[in-house]
């Protein structure tokens, strides 16, 4: 392939960030009508590559046609919208209803986080997923956690066998979702930083028993997770990904203003900052993930 | 010129239904008709055709099948839907009417 092409398709490809199927498809539709418009000039006379290099001008940047039909499928439909906010509003109606403390509700849960994620997982990957798949790392990761304090030789277990094993998941799907969108990361680790802040928030208030605590600040916790909830079901009805970005970022941080105002007693400034140098780099991170994934692999071997 | 940009963008969609309701088109052919049925007036940026075109699919107005030709090249052919076909007949009502009452104005001599 003449190399103007080449690098005009990389950069169509980078840019699209559509489904796999429908990509291949745009890209095999734009490729056939730069053909017969390079065609067509090479019998004007034209060398092939100057019939290309005048093909792809004509064509228009890559850039901006991909950006043009990114945004034609970028909106959700309002049926993906509610199954994206849907995790979000499980743990919110767990809270909500002081569900939180009751095993056979949080195995129901759990089960049917794992099974959409199966689902969707097998079924093309749809934007609705993400959410989903941001719930089902939590048991794993939180099983890690629980393993480390065993007693003696588990906990080496777990260190070296677990923790790892754990990471090489986390790792794949992390890939596996940038690889798709960076923005589907962002949305996917969006309830990290609000569990931690949470947890830190509960951890720090030593007035009250643990269970207690969690009694207490069950309707803000709801709450907090019925906005996340609003954030995903928004962030897949928005067209332009400025957008998408910014739903997030907005939504994320009155939820964090929410965490802080309700912990405000018990917890450091500096803590807070931490955490909220966390979220920024949870909705940041994937971006320049993405960025240092594509450079890799556009590197001529 | 920003006038006349405005004006097309405006009416692409009517055009491309147009065109498409006529006969079974793909990318390629569409440009090249639109030159050659406007006497060259249209040549827009080739590459804003498919944003448009994938719109139109994606509104249940047209459809896109890929064909083999004969000489064994692929090309992604678009048909218009019944409910494309009811968008223009509206359209091309609206675009008459706004036309005849734009002349009556602009070009009172005429009249």
């Amino acid at each position: 392939m003449v190399p103007i092409k080449l690098s005009y398709f990389e950069n169509l490809k980078r840019y699209l960030r559509l489904d796999p199927g429908l990509e291949s498809d745009v890209i095999k539709e734009i490729c056939t009508h730069l053909e017969d418009r390079s065609h067509e000039l090479k019998e004007s006379g034209l060398s092939e590559e100057e019939a290309t290099n005048i093909a792809t001008r004509i064509l228009g940047p890559p850039q901006l046609v991909a950006r043009q039909i990114y945004e034609v499928y970028s909106q959700g439909t309002w049926r993906q919208s509610l199954c994206a906010g849907l995790p979000h509003l499980l743990i919110a109606l767990l809270f909500a209803l002081h569900f939180w403390n009751n095993v056979f509700s949080l195995a129901i849960v759990l089960v049917l986080v794992v099974s959409v994620t199966i689902y969707g997982w097998c079924h093309g990957r749809p934007n609705w997923l993400f959410p989903w798949l941001g719930y089902s790392l939590v048991p794993v990761i939180a099983t890690g956690a629980l393993l480390i304090y065993l007693p003696g030789a588990w906990s080496w277990f777990a260190i070296l066998a677990y923790v790892p094993l754990v990471l090489l998941v986390i790792i794949s799907v992390t890939k596996a979702s940038l690889k798709r969108d960076w923005l589907f990361t962002s949305l996917m680790l969006l309830p990290l930083p609000i569990t931690i802040g949470w947890v830190v928030a509960l951890l720090g208030n030593t007035n009250l028993l643990w269970k207690e605590q969690i009694q207490h600040f069950a309707p803000m916790i709801a709450l907090s997770f019925s906005v996340l909830a609003i954030a995903a079901a928004t962030f897949i009805r928005m067209k332009q990904r400025w957008a998408k970005f910014g739903t997030l970022v907005v939504l994320e941080s009155i939820v964090f203003i929410m965490i802080v105002y309700a912990g405000k007693s018990s917890v450091s400034p500096v803590t807070w900052l931490l955490i909220a140098l966390l979220g920024l780099f949870l909705l940041l991170g994937p971006a320049l993930l993405e960025q240092n994934f594509t450079r890799n692999h556009s590197k001529p071997a | 010129m920003n006038y006349e940009r405005e004006l097309l963008k405006g009416s692409t969609d009517s055009l491309l239904l147009s065109l498409i309701n006529n006969q079974p088109m793909y990318g390629y052919q569409i440009i090249k008709e639109l030159e050659r049925r406007s006497n060259g007036y249209f040549q827009f940026k080739e590459g804003t055709l498919y944003p448009a075109l994938h719109r139109l699919e994606k509104a249940g107005l047209i459809y896109g099948k890929w064909q083999k030709l004969p000489n064994g090249q692929e090309r992604r052919y678009y048909y218009i839907t019944l409910k494309g076909q009811k968008i223009l007949a509206e359209r091309l009502a609206v675009w008459q009417d706004f036309s005849t009452a734009v002349s009556l104005i602009m070009q009172p001599a005429s009249n």
